[in-house]
């Protein structure tokens, strides 16, 4: 499945990029195609594209028309059966078919010398624009049936028309990039799922359907000892054999049989692995009947040993009898301040 | 997540696509333009009303409508009479938008006026490109009549009804123009089985036989339908026609005698001197005739009219 999906991103992602690469390139950074200026022939009032000759829709056009001697002009687009209307009757040059860039195929129209209405006081151009010497729109083509008419203002013409004509995507620069960056992504993305699903494989392939278990990666036994401190201290089993260590077992990986069905409290770790270090290293002192040993514990509480000939100078209590606050039964404070005698361990 | 962002970004893109341009027609107007249509319609009429002018009238209306509202701005300045200002509430309860693949277009209206409670049926009108909109038809209906619903195309958009084609209904549009008119000018015609005897016709038959009852007055009434031009089609099949009709009342009178009407009527003030010998008085009535699919009748929903012209020879 990571593999499929790989492949898919890697490819997706490549024609992304390829295609918001090519759209970067073919519009610049200004998001069109410029081409212009053209000189269109005619000493008539009207210029305007013949129905059915402008099919795109949602590309952004720019028109910029120019006339010499600052003559007014204007150029509006609008529904074809519109701007029909307006100029149907009007002798005019009709451009029937267009390529891009600049491939128009133009036919002189007979009719009145001009339009009967003053084009600027028109209410249904999609965009019109006027002006002395040069006019210019912008727009983005509408789904519907439009055409482009350029018409001179008053009592002038058109003569010495240049036009100018951009066309592109509306942040059709910005929108490649995005496209790019995206497929990049997308085949970067494609790349991080195959090389997983690879790696995937390989564990497959050295471990197993088991591998990756934790606990069971060489079936090892190992042998810690807990400080004072609560620091675990590893040891050797040879260590572990001349240490006289009682050892308790302790399998974490081990799962529960049964889960709990609520959550317990853990016993305290000491409990399992610390079997009190103090007698497991000394086995044969917790009542065995070996040889007793009497201290005598000063100020400082430090211990001292003490020989049976001392011992007359000391009243001797037993350690083991003391109670589990630590405190002695005859109410010895618990600093374990000598003045009645010494300790027995 | 990839995927759905790719899919977000492409979605939010508008790709640019060649079409294939099918028909060339558009609606004939947007709801905007209607809005501000109606915004500058009652604006002039409220102009002319304040200046008891009808020139200004002829900026928002043309054909029977103008003729019909010029006469009566006529009969106030002829008595002196003001007029009355569109100033209440209105609402326009439905726009509807056929399409057109030329000029002329035209859309239809509903607007109700509160204060008088009626429906003005209204059908407006662009002749060409250059031209403004104008009242072309203004059938009025009583608030409560139910309008048929007007069927639209899968854009939404009326569908009109060619005033020749009867298909699906008893009669064609163009049929019904003639038909009703015969009914009107005669109630033993053959086509007045065709036509449901409304109130319209009755009102007219009234009014008729009232001049006709005049001693010693030769009394003729004549209709003539005008070409219907605005249909649209019903949801039932039917059509909902705006027929105008043009009513020519002539008046002979025996030497010796005189007619004359009473103060502030409209024939007076177009016949001031009354009729002595013969006299005509014109009116324009525009109807709003429903043609029901199937096999029903025609009859009229509404009417808008008035004189138009008076001469007394």
């Amino acid at each position: 499945m990571k593999r499929a999906t790989g492949w898919a991103s890697i490819v997706l992602g490549a024609v992304m990029a390829v295609l918001g690469l090519a759209l970067m390139v073919m519009l610049g950074p200004d998001s069109r195609i410029t081409t212009g200026p053209h000189a269109i022939e005619t000493d008539g009032s009207v210029v305007v594209t013949a129905p059915r000759v402008i099919t795109w829709t949602g590309l952004q056009i720019d028109v910029l028309v120019e006339l010499p001697a600052q003559k007014p002009v204007f150029v509006g687009l609008g529904n074809t059966v519109d701007v029909q209307s307006l100029v149907g009757k009007t002798q005019r040059l009709e451009i029937t078919e267009f390529g891009t860039p600049w491939k128009p195929t133009i036919k002189k129209r007979a009719g009145r010398p001009v339009v009967q209405g003053a084009p600027t006081s028109l209410d249904w151009w999609y965009a019109d624009s006027a002006g002395l010497g040069g006019a210019s729109i912008s727009i983005d083509l509408p789904d519907e049936p439009v055409s482009l008419a350029v018409v001179s203002v008053g009592a002038s013409n058109l003569s010495g028309l240049q036009v100018t004509l951009a066309y592109g995507i509306k942040g059709g620069f910005a929108k490649g990039a995005g496209l790019l960056l995206l497929g990049i992504g997308l085949v970067l993305g494609g790349l991080v799922l195959r090389r997983s699903a690879r790696l995937d494989d390989e564990d497959e392939d050295q471990y197993g359907d088991d591998a990756g278990e934790p606990g069971d990666e060489d079936g090892a036994v190992v042998y810690l000892i807990v400080d004072e401190d609560g620091v675990e201290h590893e040891l050797t089993a040879a260590e572990v054999e001349a240490g006289g260590y009682e050892i308790v077992e302790e399998d974490a990986s081990e799962p529960d049989p049964v889960p709990d069905p609520t959550p317990v409290p853990d016993p305290p770790a000491e409990s399992a692995r610390e079997p009190a270090p103090e007698s497991a290293s000394e086995p044969a002192a917790a009542g065995t009947g070996g040889p007793v040993v009497y201290v005598f514990v000063d100020e400082d509480g430090i211990e001292h040993e003490v020989s049976e000939d001392e011992l007359g100078d000391f009243e001797i209590v037993d350690d083991e009898e003391a109670p589990e606050d630590g405190r002695p039964e005859d109410g010895t404070p618990e600093d374990g301040t000598p003045e009645d005698g010494g300790q027995k361990r | 997540m990839t995927f759905a962002a790719a899919a977000l970004v492409l979605a939010a893109c508008t790709v640019p696509h060649d079409r294939e341009v099918g028909r060339i027609d558009k609606a004939s107007a947007t709801d905007a333009e209607v809005a501000a249509v109606y915004k500058r319609y009652r604006q002039v009429r409220n102009a002319a009303t304040g200046l008891l002018d009808p020139k200004p009238l002829s900026t928002i209306e043309t054909g029977p409508v103008l003729a019909i509202d010029t006469g009566s701005f006529e009969v106030s300045q002829r008595l002196d009479a003001s007029q009355e200002e569109d100033s209440g509430k209105v609402e326009i309860l439905d726009v509807q938008t056929p399409r057109f693949t030329r000029y002329p277009l035209w859309y239809f209206s509903v607007v109700r006026d509160v204060a008088r409670d009626v429906k003005r049926v209204q059908i407006f009108q662009r002749a060409s490109a250059v031209d403004p909109w104008l009242l072309v038809s203004t059938p009025e209906t009583l608030a409560a009549t139910e309008l048929p619903q007007i069927r639209t195309d899968g854009q939404g958009d009326a569908r009109r009804v060619r005033p020749g084609d009867g298909a699906g209904m008893s009669m064609s549009v163009d049929d019904v123009a003639s038909a009703y008119a015969r009914t009107l000018g005669n109630a033993d015609a053959a086509e007045a089985a065709t036509i449901e005897d409304d109130s319209f016709i009755q009102q007219m038959r009234d009014a008729a036989a009232a001049n006709s009852g005049l001693k010693g007055v030769k009394f003729a009434q004549r209709w003539s339908p005008e070409k219907v031009q605005y249909a649209l089609r019903t949801s039932d099949g039917g059509a909902l026609a705006f027929v105008t009709l043009l009513r020519t009342d002539t008046y002979t009178v025996p030497d010796g005698l005189q007619i004359t009407w009473p103060d502030g009527s409209p024939q007076q003030a177009f016949l001031q001197a009354g009729i002595q010998g013969t006299g005509t008085l014109n009116y324009y009535h525009q109807v709003l005739i429903y043609l029901p699919g199937g096999q029903g009748k025609p009859r009229a929903l509404g009417q808008f009219g008035g004189v138009v012209s008076g001469d007394a020879g």
